[in-house]
């Protein structure tokens, strides 16, 4: 921070930051998408990994040891967020401010230089809002439009239904994961509103949740099984009981069971231990009185 | 199959392969292998010589884990965990798929607990971080932020697993084959059968906007009514992705035209 009476007063050619090309983006990517969870902790989270990801490109740009010892200090601090939408454009971000920083300090404008305060900030502020959309993009909707595309494969007893929603999903995701570094290195901060406020990503976004609630339905019809196995007789006429609910509409009772949980997660919050134990109940005391 | 128990080896490999992706270790590649039970169905299947019932028991554990993301990174299961002792039972026990999740539903819980104790590990090895940051260490930091967290996680996941798997899925083999053909198995069924809904319900939550609900339910309907024309799900997907085009292309056009 504000360390006047260090500041250089000619420009040092040796201390000048290296020029930060496609191929260092890449590799820092490349970094942060294989380290992301694994030094996972409560108290850091995943900021090892941000730094593990980021050292190549710090290396590059800090030539002065006290410089380049308080950055990788910097990324240390508490950070989390989601390894594409948030890992990718923060990586980006980042790099672009270290570098614009470096520069700086290297011309021996510290006072100008973007402040390790605002490094920071961009960080944690991003980090939330950006991870959100990557949760629900990544692992909510295009992981299962995969996964429901390659179930009835799987059902078939096919190897093919494991193996293309991982591998589709890990070239997809690692692909605009690194589209998503170069933008936020090409555009600094404001690539973080390109990517919540964009028009065009919204679309994307739109598109994609379509798709997926779409796919649920499909999975829906195809897969949930829930049906009453309940049948009676007066005056020597059978009645049974989902022959006359398939005649009043098919797929009632699946889809009922499937919107119950969807108001009880709406009423009550993402409560999925609860549900899962509630649900579990209900169906075994109806499959075991009959009803089911 | 006529086995009776996993042979150690087999108990080694399912063991290895959940500690990979509990550990994290296969990069970012981990996060569907571990949110998704099919890759460790499979994995499972190619060791004990059986892929075809495998994957199709597979199928059913993965309805129930259809809504499993990890906001923050904690999640109140591991499906990964639990497909690599219920998928061995249920081919060891002759289980139906559905009979099945009834292994891997508690057995999924207990995983979360281990995958959380991975994290309080973790915060010991941070302080090593830490110190290598300090002195510029860039193979230390290579040790501490991936060798050593690597190694802590296989130390607690292939024991754990090997244990479960080894001497664990004879005993629940045993006895849940004891049960088989009864009533508390039309139970299992039944229960297996509609916990389906709770993963769908909760990707329904998750993708959210409630306007949105509507494209479920023309396709949940569609697929009832073309049930007996056996459409398969790749078709579906183009339908699918045809509507959210036009979709797009009506809602940006009516936005332009405002």
């Amino acid at each position: 921070m504000g360390n006047e009476n260090n500041a250089k007063t000619s420009i040092d050619l040796t201390k000048a930051p290296e020029k930060i090309t496609n191929k260092d983006l890449h590799r820092s990517w490349l970094r942060w998408w294989y380290a992301n969870e694994i030094p996972h902790t409560y108290d850091r989270m995943i900021a090892p990994s941000f730094l593990w990801g980021i050292t190549p490109i710090l290396r590059k740009l800090y030539k002065d040891k006290d410089d380049l010892q308080e950055a990788y200090l910097r990324h240390t601090q508490f950070y989390n967020t989601q390894a594409v939408w948030g890992g990718g454009t923060i990586l980006g971000i980042t790099a672009s401010l270290e570098e614009a920083r470096a520069r700086a300090l290297a011309e021996g404008k510290e006072e100008e230089a973007v402040s390790a305060d605002v490094i920071n900030s961009t960080k944690v502020g991003l980090m939330g809002p950006l991870a959100g959309i990557g949760d629900a993009i990544d692992s909510g909707t295009v992981q299962y439009i995969l996964i429901a595309i390659a179930l009835p494969w799987a059902q078939g007893g096919s190897a093919l239904g494991a193996l293309f929603p991982w591998v589709a999903f890990v070239i997809l995701t690692y692909m605009y994961g690194f589209y998503f570094t170069k933008l936020g290195y090409r555009l600094g901060r404001s690539a973080a509103s390109e990517i919540i406020g964009g028009k065009n990503i919204r679309k994307i976004i739109d598109g994609l949740s379509v798709l997926g609630l779409f796919m649920m339905g499909i999975l829906a019809a195809s897969y949930v099984k829930v049906s009453s196995s309940l049948q009676w007789s007066i005056s020597g006429k059978e009645f049974v009981l989902q022959d006359i609910l398939d005649s009043v509409l098919p797929g009632l009772l699946p889809l009922a069971t499937v919107l119950g949980v969807y108001f009880y997660f709406s009423k009550k919050g993402l409560k999925i231990t609860q549900a899962l134990v509630g649900l579990s109940l209900i169906l075994g005391v109806l499959a075991a009185i009959g009803i089911l | 199959m006529g086995q009776a128990s996993l042979s150690s080896i087999q108990a080694l490999i399912i063991a290895i392969w959940v500690a990979l992706v509990e550990s994290r270790a296969l990069g970012y590649s981990t996060l569907n292998l571990r949110f998704s039970p099919l890759m460790t169905g499979l994995v499972v299947g190619i060791v004990m010589g059986d892929v075809s019932t495998a994957m199709t028991i597979t199928a059913s554990i993965q309805l129930i884990y259809m809504g499993m993301i990890a906001p923050g990174g904690a999640m109140p299961s591991e499906p990964a965990v639990a497909t690599a002792i219920a998928v061995p039972v249920a081919i060891l026990a002759g289980l139906q798929p559905t009979e099945a999740i009834a292994v891997a539903v508690p057995v999924g819980l207990l995983g979360s607990y281990l995958y959380q104790f991975r994290f309080f590990l973790n915060t010991f090895i941070v302080r090593l971080t830490d110190k290598y940051a300090a002195e510029l260490n860039d193979k230390g930091l290579t040790f501490s932020i991936i060798i050593l967290p690597t190694i802590v996680s296989f130390a607690l996941f292939v024991p754990a697993m090997y244990i479960g798997l080894y001497y664990g899925a004879p005993v629940i083999a045993d006895f849940t084959a004891s049960l088989s053909g009864g009533r508390i198995f039309h139970i299992l069924d039944a229960v297996g059968g509609g916990l389906a809904a709770l993963g769908i319900a909760l990707i329904l939550q998750v993708i959210g906007k409630t306007k949105y609900l509507v494209f479920f339910l023309l396709a949940y309907f569609t697929a009832v009514m073309l049930k007996p024309l056996g459409i398969n799900t790749v078709t579906f997907a183009i339908v699918g992705a045809i509507i959210a085009y036009l979709y797009i292309l009506v809602i940006s056009e009516s936005a332009e035209s405002n």
